[in-house]
């Protein structure tokens, strides 16, 4: 049997970390976005709730399960979707505060809000914590979604 | 006529001199979970920088930061903050918040229906000295109005 060594991350800071996991966004890298996280990282969007007639699904969940689907719908619903980083605050505990703009056009239904070629830009803020190995095992992000739904001319308060 | 005056707690006592960031920012939320605004802005820099998204405050200053308390602590009479995290990073003191209350008077352009009130919201606080001068708040309107039985963004006070 041949015993694989496990591979080998070169450690930087927390922050750089982080700023990398934005630079695979920006590049709509689901796949990097993922294994820049542990296996069992959590993750959590918040405004993210989608009502249905018997039941919400939220935002909440771990980031291969949930997390990773929602990236990928955005990035399917905006073809163009971009961020922009404004800040990136850490500590020696391995938190991370990120305050950002995301935004794109709409090409695609996204939840409750049809395709009319609108376009959004809002400001995010994520809660991030990376591990001693320099793996992100939490993602949270808070943000207004009237504005976004403002933006795309979806005003139903769903 | 209110026949009591609360009154705020002195500065001294509220423990902020030579105070880290964390400590500057838990006195803020400490006075508004008390509902005492005047006590929570007793912290915050008369030059301080707010930005409240869901507002659509930007760019805005300390009258809007005490417009925005009162508001809120005026429309929900029982107001309940649970304070879920705070989170250091130098000078920048980030908090987790549940807002919980029963709406009392009319908010954000929703009328009241005596609707009960839940949003999480994340604040984020830039603190200099024992001062907070910087605070950009985050949470989603969209839940908010939902909750106030709000049913569309472009007819707010409509029921």
């Amino acid at each position: 049997m041949t015993t694989t060594e496990p591979a080998t991350r070169e450690l930087t800071s927390p922050a750089d970390v982080v700023a990398a996991f934005f630079e695979a966004y920006s590049r709509h890298d689901v796949e990097t976005m993922t294994e820049m996280c542990t296996d069992n990282a959590d993750f959590s969007y918040v405004p993210y709730e989608v009502w249905g007639k018997q039941r919400v699904l939220r935002g909440d969940g771990k980031v291969r399960t949930v997390g990773k689907v929602i990236w990928s719908g955005l990035i399917n619903s905006f073809p163009d979707l971009f961020n922009v980083v404004h800040s990136i605050d850490a500590n020696d505990k391995g938190d991370v505060v990120v305050m950002c703009d995301i935004g794109g056009t709409q090409q695609s239904p996204w939840g409750f809000a049809a395709p009319k070629g609108g376009r959004f830009s809002e400001p995010h803020l994520f809660i991030f914590h990376v591990d001693e190995n320099g793996l992100i095992d939490k993602i949270k992000a808070y943000w207004n979604g009237a504005g976004i739904n403002r933006q795309l001319g979806h005003l139903e308060v769903d | 006529m209110k026949l009591f005056k609360r009154k705020s707690i002195p500065r001294e006592e509220q423990g902020i001199v030579n105070t880290t960031p964390e400590q500057t920012v838990r006195a803020f939320l400490n006075a508004f979970q008390l509902r005492d605004v005047e006590a929570a802005l007793s912290v915050v820099d008369k030059s301080v920088r707010v930005e409240i998204f869901p507002l659509d405050v930007r760019e805005g200053g300390f009258d809007d930061i005490r417009t925005a308390l009162t508001d809120i602590v005026t429309a929900f009479p029982d107001l309940h903050l649970v304070i879920k995290d705070v989170i250091e990073t130098g000078s920048v003191v980030t908090a987790e918040l549940k807002v919980e209350g029963t709406q009392a008077a009319d908010y954000a352009g929703a009328v009241n229906q005596e609707k009960h009130l839940d949003v999480d919201q994340a604040w984020r606080f830039t603190v200099d000295g024992d001062h907070i001068v910087g605070i950009h708040v985050y949470w989603c309107q969209n839940q908010l109005y939902r909750r106030l039985a709000v049913k569309r963004l472009d007819q707010i006070a409509i029921v």
